[in-house]
């Protein structure tokens, strides 16, 4: 099991590798410069939490919960205002949130910034959809002379992507779409009947386009001593088999089996140290949650994993006499270029003549449609740049449907099923920006001594006219599909909430690589150009943001900084 | 199952040992009430209603601590318009009439309801003041069938270890919960 909140001495035990994070990212961080044989110190800002015996809710039933899943609507709008906007918040999973009061921020703009409260972090919460970036997508800013190239492509980092599946374990099916390259895949989890006829739908009228079950990370068999789902489809509550990737399940046990691993719970950093005489990063200073005392620790490497807004947030605190502007800020991006994939759009219908047909299990996984818009000259859009991939299923409602009367005919009638539904839900890329950035208050600061983060971020025209498309293509799918009673929905409230930007979980680009340093904060290896022994890869490092979920590129990306951090600490490089 | 059910913050036992509850926002005849308009609601059948299953206790529950006092007040000044509208549908209190004439009073409430959607589908409605007949099955159909009763012995608890997702119906005859 992992060490829980392990006491190290202030500043007296030296560290190889600092990795700020125990999410996505910094768990794969800690596996790999752990069995590098690294020393290596994870600092993470939550509780304790142990594998198994802290997933206090898994398997629980609706009647054994206070609210009956509900949650304490009072405390919730208390303590958790922005955490209770996502879906995964409530009764079930309040546990692994951070609690907004506790270290709260300022919406300049509405922005919903969801974050872990755990070690483990979101890597307990995730979606775990896992798509390989393509060629495109790596060449997408080049193409459109849209802001600056990315300073890798797709050779880069596909050897990493091969490195880093066979470990998380992502059952999936190879379909051999271009813009959304197959992987190393466990078997895939079956569609069902409704979607299967909704794929041969959808193929038949749009040949160009693909229907494909979710590529995800949960297994479909053993793997890496972890069992196979049992499809109690309640993944977010914890999954003591470990058949879906975490931390939990599968880093940090992996880094602690090597020996090298401290980890620290309860460990809010404040900055990374910069040590002007050597010229170099020589720790970082944590604020103890519990005590609030200042503890400073030592490390020859850091990896900054706290996830795109922590890592800028500790960054622009990072000040010094060489980085007046933030850790590591020559090029004056850090902060800038905010970005996350915009949704709450799509369309459901009715699929009408399947009620014969019925489902056993709850799949934690939905479909897969890979973006069909500007992929070619024949896909070219003349109203917006880039495009949009979409997820779904098919399922029929149960008692929460409206049916009308009450007494036994109402209860007789909830005893079926109701008709099936397909719902297709947009995920669109966002274009980096200037404008949208996060930054330090110049007055206000948290319990722990740290400025209160100010996040300005909004969608843009292009994601605006890109959301119309996206709904009207999901109703146009559908009712090829046969559907009947096809609505389009747009959860996008604009100034207010419903579709705003933080909502997708997948922010990104505060600290981007880049080929100048002039313009960006690291170079191909997630490397600061200018602090050779500093690597961000998490969510941070993008350049652009794609549509598709970005852990599993967030994934190889570190294990490819890893690897090159450890070759330049070998060749005294840093 | 982890043996830690009760360690989230505000888990109280249902009831006392002996089986009896007190409500902590219901008066005894506004329990009774509510008790009464829930099975109405969802009878006994040959399974166990919405009075087998508590619901009214969860829904004392619900007004007690989860409720804003705004709907707290507006679920409570509804309660008090049924016994109105059972002395103008059938000439007594609700809890006077036979079973029968309940379900007239019940009939008359959500006829108002139906027009309430339809004055709201036209646009001159007050989605903010729903009709109680809403309220009452809304809570009355959660609190069932997110209830032992409800979604174990009326529907069936999906069962984990496999997924099928096309087996047919009649293999399995009865809903989710």
């Amino acid at each position: 099991m992992v060490k829980k909140n392990v006491l190290v001495a202030q500043s007296l035990e030296a560290y190889d590798a600092i990795v700020v994070g125990s999410g996505i990212s910094g768990g794969y961080a800690a596996k790999e410069l752990c069995e590098k044989g690294l020393k290596t110190l994870v600092l993470e800002r939550g509780r304790p939490l142990a594998h198994g015996a802290d997933y206090i809710t898994e398997h629980k039933n609706p009647w054994e919960f206070t609210y009956r899943g509900l949650g304490d609507r009072k405390r919730f709008e208390e303590d958790y205002y922005v955490q209770r906007r996502t879906y995964a918040f409530g009764e079930h999973t309040e546990h692994f949130f951070h609690k907004d009061t506790d270290s709260p921020y300022i919406e300049v703009k509405p922005f919903t910034w969801i974050r872990g409260g755990r070690v483990g972090g979101r890597s307990l919460l995730w979606g775990r959809q896992c798509y390989r970036w393509s060629e495109m997508d790596f060449n997408a800013n080049a193409a459109d002379g849209i802001e600056i190239d990315w300073p890798i492509r797709y050779a880069d980092i596909a050897p990493w992507y091969d490195y880093v599946e066979p470990f998380v374990g992502i059952s999936g099916q190879a379909e051999g779409v271009e813009n959304c390259p197959d992987g190393r895949f466990l078997p895939p989890m079956p569609l069902n009947h409704v979607e299967q006829v909704v794929k041969e739908g959808i193929e038949k009228t749009f040949p160009e386009r693909t229907m494909t079950i979710g590529r995800v990370a949960v297994l479909t068999q053993p793997h890496n001593g972890r069992a196979p789902c049992h499809y109690c489809g309640i993944c977010h509550r914890g999954c003591t088999p470990g058949a879906y990737f975490s931390s939990l399940s599968a880093t940090l046990p992996a880094a602690e089996a090597t020996g090298n691993l401290t980890l620290r719970a309860n460990s809010v950093v404040h900055s990374v140290i910069y040590d002007e005489a050597q010229g170099r990063a020589t720790g970082v200073r944590v604020v103890d949650a519990e005590t609030k005392e200042m503890i400073e620790f030592k490390g020859k490497v850091v990896f900054l994993c706290a996830s795109a807004i922590a890592t800028a947030h500790i960054m622009l605190n990072s000040t010094s006499n060489r980085f007046p502007n933030g850790l590591a800020n020559d090029s004056g991006a850090l902060g800038h270029y905010l970005m996350d994939h915009h949704f709450q759009t799509g369309a459901s219908g009715e699929m009408p003549g399947y009620e014969d047909r019925y489902y056993v299990g709850n799949r934690p996984n939905g479909i897969y449609i890979p973006r069909f818009r500007n992929v070619s000259a024949a896909t070219k859009r003349s109203d917006y740049l880039r495009g949009f991939g979409y997820q779904g299923s098919a399922d029929r409602a149960s008692w929460g449907r409206p049916v009308d009367g009450f007494g036994a005919d109402l209860k007789h009638a909830l005893r079926d099923p109701g008709p099936w539904t397909m719902r297709l839900h947009a995920f669109g890329e966002s274009l980096p920006r200037y404008e949208n950035f996060v930054e330090l208050d110049a007055e206000q600061v948290d319990q722990y001594g740290i400025p209160l983060l100010r996040i300005s971020c909004d969608w843009g025209e292009n994601e605006r006219a890109m959301r119309r498309d996206m709904g009207e293509s999901a109703a146009e799918m559908l009712e090829a599909a046969g559907a009947k009673n096809v609505t389009i929905f747009n959860g996008f409230n604009p100034g207010g909430y419903g579709a705003e930007p933080g909502l997708g979980i997948h922010e990104m680009g505060t600290a981007r690589m880049g080929r100048d340093p002039a313009t960006s904060v690291l170079n191909a290896h997630n490397q600061c150009h200018s602090l050779p022994n500093v690597f961000v890869t998490d969510g941070a490092c993008m350049t652009s943001s794609a549509c598709q979920n970005p852990s599993i590129t967030y994934m190889a990306l570190t294990a490819r900084a890893a690897d090159y951090a450890v070759e330049e600490l070998k060749k005294m490089n840093i | 199952m982890p043996a830690v059910a009760g360690v989230l913050g505000g888990c109280r036992v249902e009831s006392s040992a002996t089986g009896t509850f007190a409500p902590k926002t219901l008066t005894p005849a506004q329990n009774d009430l509510v008790a009464t308009l829930g099975e109405l609601i969802i009878p006994e059948t040959d399974t166990p209603g919405a009075r087998a299953a508590r619901v009214n206790e969860f829904i004392d529950r619900m007004l007690t601590d989860w409720y804003a006092a705004d709907d707290r007040e507006q679920f409570l000044a509804g309660l008090a318009t049924v016994d109105p509208k059972a002395q103008e549908v059938a000439g007594k209190p609700f809890m006077d009439l036979s079973a029968d004439e309940q379900n007239q009073v019940l009939s008359a409430m959500e006829e108002e309801a139906a027009a309430w959607r339809t004055a709201l589908q036209e646009g001159n409605g007050d989605p903010a003041n729903p009709p109680f007949f809403n309220l009452i099955k809304q809570m009355t159909l959660f609190g069932y069938y997110t209830s032992e009763v409800g979604a174990a012995q009326e529907l069936r608890v999906m069962p984990m270890g496999r997924y099928d997702g096309a087996v047919p119906y009649a293999e399995i005859g009865r809903a989710w919960s």
